[in-house]
């Protein structure tokens, strides 16, 4: 499986994704610039900050409890398909997904 | 036998060693032996930059509640910072409002400005002065004092409580002076936050004290005076060592702070500032399962210390980690830590010292020099930064 980011200034990369990794710990992990992920996906930090492609913004599916919260501490605009990429996981519907990156995590 | 072959014993490493000069033993340890039984300090040290993530990623192995340790009897309470799982996120949510970007961009940067101007107002252009004492610890204090909702204590309690604190949560020698003056601390303290409790009961703001006696489930008010000094133990040496470690980074580096002035990258400064010297040097976690590390046997029980010191300064992840350098393309520092007790402050730090007070300090003292780098003092094995900072304003 594996997903697309975009970073704000346009560049793609490409990524395989095992499933039930999460998008944060894969984008670290392939040194995908734009994702940080300070606190391991603990949601503490809010610097894994991303916005799910509208496309795909259903099959995501919305925030989990409490990180509507850390959104609020991200860097970079908020927008309804802002998550934070340490809580979404990989599964097969996931598929091929396209994450857009913010400007900034800290 | 292999596969519980403990990880190897020193016994010629000193707290004295590590308190003066701790870099040159955690590169030896780093390739030597990254996990070692450190005699001195009764715990295992973890010096890798992988195995401190690790360790603080996985708290249900690696818990932060250590009965071992000195810090109960400091603070004469069971903290947040040494609670695990539904009960430390519940205490910790309960202080975030007053930690969170949007609490700070609208009430704390603009006060943190005000201050800095102040402060900055107080210091005789064309003098040498301690920066250290005179500009970053007692900013540190004020702002903390607001942020935290007792700004009626004064820069001096402020340090002093943080000191008492700092000093008994470290007194692992159980000696009776250090919990006498943190005794002290905790009578003076209490007095003042029970007025402070009744006056934001009455007159709510957006302070950590307030929004967490104003909760409408609030924890209870021992947890919240608790955490309050927490907060107060730990709130004042991390920014104070970090922006006079930047400082004294620029003033040693000064290609790097004409380019920091001409592109505006004080943020990088800062991350760079608390990944050379990280603030918190040091973590304890206490080990609740036998676990495997670099194919060695840590034991149930035992206690294992992450060095972000060492880890910041891992070869694996930085080109010349012994040099303060801005422009690094990377800098995956765990100066804040990582997992559930990442720093609480982390957003604070960067929105006041890394994002205003820097650019504020240089804008004001343009021509700051450091008379004599060596006369600048480095000390501290769990909290670690310059003890004093003699620089020219110009």
């Amino acid at each position: 499986m594996n997903i697309t980011f975009i970073a704000a200034d346009g560049t793609e990369t490409r990524i395989e994704v095992a499933e039930g990794e999460s998008i944060m710990r894969a984008a670290v992990q392939n040194d995908v610039d734009g994702i940080i992920g300070e606190c391991g996906g603990s949601m503490m930090c809010a610097t894994c900050h991303c916005y799910v492609d509208d496309a795909w913004a259903d099959a995501v599916g919305p925030q989990e409890d409490g990180e509507s919260d850390l959104l609020d501490c991200a860097a970079s605009e908020v927008k309804p398909t802002s998550r934070l990429s340490c809580q979404i996981r990989m599964r097969p519907e996931l598929d091929g997904l396209t994450i857009h990156l913010p400007e900034a995590q800290l | 036998m292999l596969d519980h072959q403990l990880a190897p014993l020193d016994e010629g490493i000193t707290i004295d060693q590590l308190t003066v000069a701790p870099y040159p033993i955690y590169r030896r340890l780093r390739a030597e032996a990254p996990v070692l039984r450190v005699k001195s300090v009764g715990r295992t040290f973890l010096t890798k930059a992988a195995d401190c993530k690790w360790v603080k990623d996985t708290p249900e192995i690696f818990s932060s509640d250590d009965p071992n340790t000195p810090m109960k009897r400091a603070f004469l309470a069971h903290t947040l910072m040494r609670k695990d799982g539904k009960e430390h996120l519940a205490e910790r949510m309960a202080m975030a409002p007053a930690l969170m970007p949007k609490t700070i961009q609208e009430v704390w940067a603009p006060l943190y400005r005000q201050f800095a101007d102040e402060y900055l107002d107080r210091l005789p252009a064309g003098e040498v002065v301690d920066l250290h004492r005179d500009l970053s610890a007692p900013i540190a204090a004020r702002i903390l004092a607001h942020i935290l909702g007792i700004p009626e204590a004064t820069d001096e309690q402020m340090i002093f409580w943080s000191q008492a604190l700092i000093d008994g949560a470290g007194n692992f020698g159980w000696l009776p002076g250090p919990f006498e003056i943190s005794d002290r601390a905790n009578a003076e303290m209490d007095q003042l936050l029970g007025k402070a409790i009744a006056r934001v009961r009455a007159e709510p703001d957006r302070s950590a004290l307030s929004v967490m006696v104003n909760a409408e489930n609030p924890i209870a008010e021992s947890q919240i005076i608790a955490n309050i000094k927490i907060a107060i133990g730990g709130g004042i040496n991390e920014p104070r060592d970090a922006l006079s470690t930047i400082v004294y980074g620029f003033l040693t580096e000064p290609g790097q702070l004409e380019e920091v002035r001409r592109t505006a990258k004080w943020g990088a400064a800062f991350e760079e500032g608390i990944r050379w010297v990280a603030p918190i040097q040091a973590s304890s976690r206490l080990v609740m399962e036998d676990v495997e590390i670099r194919g060695f046997h840590i034991p149930k029980g035992d206690t294992v210390m992450t060095l972000q010191a060492s880890a910041n300064h891992d070869e694996e992840l930085f080109d010349h980690p012994e040099r303060f350098d801005v422009f690094r393309a990377k800098n995956p520092h765990q100066a804040f830590g990582s997992g559930p007790h990442h720093c609480g402050g982390a957003h604070i730090a960067r929105r006041t010292v890394g994002a205003i007070m820097l650019e504020a300090l240089f804008e004001r003292f343009p021509n700051m020099s450091l008379p004599d780098p060596e006369a600048v003092l480095w000390r501290g094995f769990g909290f670690r930064g310059p003890i004093n900072l003699p620089v020219r304003l110009g």
